[in-house]
């Protein structure tokens, strides 16, 4: 066990996290708050000790028996504390969290980010579900925090049903897997390529599905996140989705590389299938909490050409597009969650309670504007630039339909999401008093908002981190 | 100049954001001059390079750029990083279209100073209107398709947000978004296109696609799909057939913006970008003559639906329609110059007539031509003005008109007299319906004592517009065509084809022909007597019908929403819904025979899945019952079931 060092940022993490565990106790529930800013602030210490690792290769870098920490898992990592930073934040101005439990709230933000940090940088499937248990069990209290809150409730029992029903196949595709290669180690896999080797990275792939809303497995997404605290469903709609889809693509883009079974057509399926799906079911939403949920769905459904794609640019895109979907969507539910969660109560997800936010807010609506804009890749904004990643992976891996369906579906994203747009700036509001928007909310839209703007006219700095990121070590 | 051209995007964009984030909204604030000012900076700076390329000191073509970001890439199994340069590549259209644009939208900023006086959101129009002309002038001066395509949809967003500026009317708010998903729907086979472009070449710069191109590389196949999907993207923008429902009801915006839409900015990009990329359907003749007959089609059907209308914008909406099917069916027949040429000289009196409509509506405040007549003498100017413009659009000699369409007429006959024979005909009925539209409005009697009373010439930073555009009426096309200049101006080098030639006696039949239509509109419309047109109108009721209902392609493509409404329905229920119980019971029989036949499912899964889950669920079910509304997690799962059966299926049955 030599090198534990390298999972130090991890590590700490979690450490961490427990003694925040214990500091609720000391710490009146009037003062709980604070607990946000030592999360958020622990956040950023382990930010930077990946940030160590990534500027000393040879230090910070390296292969574990279960691990590989090298600059593909370090990239996820950063984004991975960075969504955690800014819902943190956000749920810093979250006004219905119950105060009493924030220290547990925190901790299990903490420990979820602590799980998906462990699985982008497995190599074993061992490691890999007791990662993808981690996440799972925390999202599923994290989803149900706001206990008096029906659909809350609702919705997290429904994520730990389905939970349960995707990582008992993916335990059993492990078992098939162990069967057939007499192993769980990822790296310098002897496969046959057999059936039962195959159903078993299928089963693998369905857990792994489950995590990141790709259909068949996505009909947890509208109910869970509807429910869930806004700054839970802000950071189950990225954060898990992304360390998933990174691990997917550590898994069937170099170790065992999708093309090598003939199992691309399944990722082309899976890929439009989610599109479509979360993109056409979209269209009817009134409730804008859902409408992210399922616009959630289908952007998973673009990040996923790029794995179907497999080559260098799918590979690169996957990368990108991640970074900027943190972006853009948790800018989007940050303007969400101040339209709707407001101390005298008034405040609702649907469509109504955005009529005339521009006369409200201007501000507010027109960053709303600018993240719905990107979710649908209207230039020049940042979505613009990893949409034209994913998609020219598509066209030169020669998938054309595949990206004939793309662009198709993302025309269709730009209805709904400009039915909100439309609400926003074309429809009277019922009262025109201002929303009161609290600093900490306003720090993270600023930043997610410089982010959408200037990689989008100037991607190159982004562009260049994620060339340098996307190599492997085992 | 030329080594600055690329600020003339860059300034009215610049000045856009200033007069959004920098200004107050107040009817006496500054931000339209501003506006003004940048529109008339660009307009000195392409005006001298337009000199300088006339005037032989500037050659052109003229290219600069810089790298943006590097991108990895692999054609034909080659990989690299390409560095994808962006910058300006200035030929003989870009310098023409930078004249055009800047000129006409200085116009319009001018006179919108006058029609938008007093209006609430001032500052906001006039940031809309220079973020508009910015993102088209991007698209002009462009030398990679990637950012062409960037500034091409920024031009579809400022057009949504000016044709809905008066969004509190519902008309406005139902046209822009009818206008933004019309053209959406055609960028498709654009971005597919463009995408498909860079997989085989590699590269989006303008020239080395052009080199790519000209040495015959694509491939009939791969330059026909191409040409469709560039062709399917010009359609959407330049409103051709079946794209075209969307600008009748672009009008609904503030007048000078239909005169910015109509004359220079949106529309035009659809035609520059098929001059730009002509190289690709050279080499594909069946997408070129796709090109030719949509443009025809267009042209006709348009020209038909304006002889009925009487609304004023919508007569002139229409007479867009047809106008640019004329430069798509004349660059689709191998009449680049002439494509060109006519979209030049168009820009000038299309311009112009939507600035007089303007002024007239300003005047009599409606827009149908039914309550307007006798309004010449209460407005001279723009009475004059739009007779000239008029004049020149039906082609008539020595207006601007007479001279690009001759042209266009001319290449036509050259690649296909059928063809030349419809597009006469359409011409003649522009003719008509523009003398028609003078009638109707200036000539007869008022047959609204109240508003003919009430109306007034405008005023002069209104009219002054009007004067320059009908001077650039009467003289831009014996200027531009004087000594051959615009054919080596807008010039492609293209194989000679073999053709008939165009006899001289033709043209002068055709501009007979022409006279004859204006005297025969003057005849039904011009005397005050209606009499004799609406006993035709009775007389063949059913054309006039289906002409009002402008062909029933509104209806066709609510229709296909519908359509696709029901398939978005279908997929949500799906989804979410009810579950149908002749679904899952056809699935619980498929799939117990599958079990049957493979043992292997017998035993390891579907089994132990399904039935562990019905039974788990069940039990859960019942106790939750009170938190999970409907039972839906059973369902959910069932699915899920089924995906991984089917997905299990997929892989072991290969």
């Amino acid at each position: 066990m030599s090198n534990l060092h390298l999972l130090s940022p991890e590590l700490a993490l979690g450490g961490m996290a427990l003694g925040l565990m214990v500091a609720d106790l000391f710490v009146a529930a009037k003062h709980g708050r604070l607990l946000y800013h030592l999360g958020w602030l622990v956040s950023i210490l382990a930010l930077v000790m990946v940030g160590y690792t990534i500027s000393n290769s040879a230090a910070g870098q390296g292969v574990g028996s279960l691990w590989a920490v090298d600059p593909m898992s370090q990239f996820f990592k950063m984004l991975i504390l960075l969504t955690t930073v800014l819902c943190l934040l956000m749920g810093l101005e979250y006004k219905d969290l119950p105060p009493a439990h924030a220290g547990t709230f925190v901790c299990l933000l903490l420990f979820s980010a602590v799980g998906m940090m462990l699985l982008v940088s497995s190599v074993d499937l061992l490691l890999t579900f007791v990662a993808l248990e981690l996440i799972s069990l925390t999202s599923f209290i994290l989803a149900g925090f706001e206990r008096r809150n029906h659909k809350s409730n609702e919705g997290s029992v429904k994520y730990f049903l389905f939970g349960a029903f995707s990582s008992a196949i993916m335990a059993y595709g492990i078992s098939l897997f162990y069967g057939a290669t007499g192993t769980t180690r990822l790296v310098g896999v002897g496969h046959d390529g057999g059936p039962m080797f195959l159903l078993g990275l299928l089963m693998i792939l369905l857990g792994f599905c489950f995590k990141a809303s790709i259909a068949p497995m996505h009909f947890w997404v509208p109910d869970a996140y509807e429910g869930a605290p806004t700054p839970v469903t802000a950071f189950l709609s990225l954060a898990p989705k992304i360390a998933t889809l990174g691990a997917m693509v550590r898994l069937f883009t170099v170790l065992l590389p999708a093309s090598a079974f003939n199992l691309t057509t399944l990722f082309v399926v899976l890929a439009a299938a989610t599109m479509t799906v979360g993109n056409f079911t979209a269209f009817f939403q009134n409730n804008v909490k859902r409408l992210l949920a399922y616009s959630s769905i289908a952007q998973a459904g673009y990040i996923l050409i790029g794995i179907a794609s497999g080559n260098t640019i799918g590979t690169e895109g996957v990368l990108l597009y991640s970074f900027v979907y943190v972006a853009m969507n948790i800018g989007a539910f940050a303007v969400a969650q101040s339209v709707a969660s407001r101390s005298d109560g008034a405040g609702a997800y649907d469509l109504e309670a955005f009529n005339g936010l521009a006369r409200r807010s201007f501000g507010l609506a027109l960053a709303m504007a600018f993240f719905l804009l990107s979710l649908s890749g209207i230039p020049p904004l940042a979505g613009f630039i990893g949409k034209f990643y994913i998609f020219s992976a598509a066209v030169q891996s020669g998938h054309m339909g595949l990206a004939v369906i793309a662009v198709i579906n993302s025309v269709v994203s730009v209805y709904y999401y400009m039915r909100v747009v439309y609400h926003m700036f074309f429809k009277p509001a019922a009262d025109e008093t201002p929303l009161a928007v609290g600093p900490f909310l306003y720090g993270g839209l600023a930043i997610a908002m410089a982010g959408i703007l200037a990689f989008g006219v100037y991607p190159e700095p982004l562009v260049a981190s994620v060339q340098a990121s996307a190599q492997y070590l085992p | 100049m030329l080594e600055h051209v690329y600020l003339i995007p860059l300034i009215p964009l610049f000045a856009s954001l200033v007069i959004l984030l920098g200004f107050k909204e107040d009817p006496h604030s500054p931000a339209p001059y501003l506006g003004l000012a940048a529109m008339g900076w660009c307009l000195l700076q392409a005006v001298s390079i337009f000199w300088g390329v006339a005037g032989g000191r500037i050659v052109l073509p003229y290219e600069a750029s810089i790298n943006w970001f590097p991108l990895a890439t692999e054609v034909a199994g080659k990989a690299f990083s390409y560095q994808m340069p962006i910058g300006v590549l200035i030929d003989g259209p870009a310098a023409v279209m930078l004249v055009v644009v800047t000129l006409v939208s200085f116009l319009v900023q001018l006179y919108s100073l006058g029609y938008m006086h007093g209006d609430s959101r001032f500052r906001r129009y006039y940031a809309f209107l220079s973020f508009f002309t910015a993102s088209m002038l991007g698209l002009v001066v462009s030398n990679n398709l990637l950012v062409t395509f960037m500034c091409w949809e920024l031009v579809g967003v400022s057009s949504y947000l000016l044709i809905g500026f008066w969004f509190e009317k519902p008309g406005p708010a139902y046209a822009s978004k009818k206008a933004f998903m019309t053209t959406k729907l055609g960028d498709c086979g654009l971005y597919l296109a463009l995408l498909f472009i860079f997989t085989k070449v590699g590269s989006f710069q303008i020239d080395q696609v052009r080199e790519f191109a000209t040495r015959g590389y694509f491939g009939m196949g791969a330059a026909t799909a191409i040409g469709f999907g560039l062709l399917c993207g010009c359609a959407g923008k330049s409103a051709q057939w079946p794209l075209f429902i969307w600008l009748p009801d672009a009008m609904e915006g503030p007048t000078p913006v239909s005169a910015l839409i109509h004359a220079a900015t949106m529309v035009a990009a659809g035609i520059y970008l098929i001059a730009k990329t002509y190289f690709i359907f050279l080499a594909a003749p069946i997408a070129m003559e796709a090109v030719a007959w949509i443009g025809l089609i267009t042209a006709f059907l348009a020209a038909s639906m304006a002889l009925v209308s009487y609304d004023i914008k919508r007569v002139l909406a229409f007479s867009t329609v047809s106008q640019l099917g004329f430069m798509m069916c004349a660059l689709g027949a191998g009449g680049y110059t002439a494509g060109l040429f006519h979209l030049t000289t168009h820009a000038f009196f299309k311009g112009l007539l939507f600035l007089g409509a303007g002024s007239v509506i300003h005047a009599v405040h409606t827009n149908d031509m039914r309550s307007m007549g006798g309004l010449s003498k209460k407005m001279p100017i723009t009475f004059l003005t739009m007779l000239a413009a008029t004049l020149a659009i039906s082609g008539v000699w020595p207006f601007a008109g007479y001279f690009s369409k001759d042209m266009i007429l001319e290449s036509v006959y050259h690649h296909s007299p059928v063809m030349f024979y419809l597009l006469t005909a359409a011409a003649l009925m522009t003719a008509f319906y523009m003398f028609r539209l003078i009638s109707m409005t200036f000539l007869g009697p008022d047959r609204d004592h109240e508003k003919h009373h009430h109306a007034h010439e405008s005023p002069l930073v209104m009219t002054v517009p009007l004067m320059v555009l009908g001077l650039l009426s009467v003289v831009a096309g014996a200027a531009l065509a004087h000594d051959g200049f615009v054919e080596r101006l807008l010039s492609f080098p293209m194989p000679q084809t073999p053709g008939p030639e165009f006899p001289r006696a033709l043209g002068l039949g055709v501009s007979a022909l022409v006279l004859c239509s204006l005297a025969l509109s003057w005849f039904l419309y011009g005397r005050g007597d209606f009499s004799i047109a609406e006993a035709v109108k009775k007389r063949f009721s059913a054309v006039f019908n289906v002409l009002e209902g402008r062909y029933y392609f509104d209806q066709l493509f609510l229709g296909l929403v519908a359509v696709a409404d029901g398939a978005a329905k279908l997929a949500f229920w799906i989804d979410a819904r009810v579950i149908d119980q002749t679904f899952v019971d056809g699935w619980g029989l498929l799939m117990r025979v599958f079990s049957e036949l493979s043992a292997l499912f017998d035993g390891l899964f579907i089994d132990r899945t399904v039935d562990g889950f019905g039974g788990l669920s069940s039990d859960l079910g019942t106790g939750l019952r009170a938190l999970v509304a409907d039972g839906q997690v059973q369902e959910y799962l069932l699915y899920a079931a089924i995906a991984v059966s089917l997905a299990t299926i997929f892989i072991l049955s290969r």
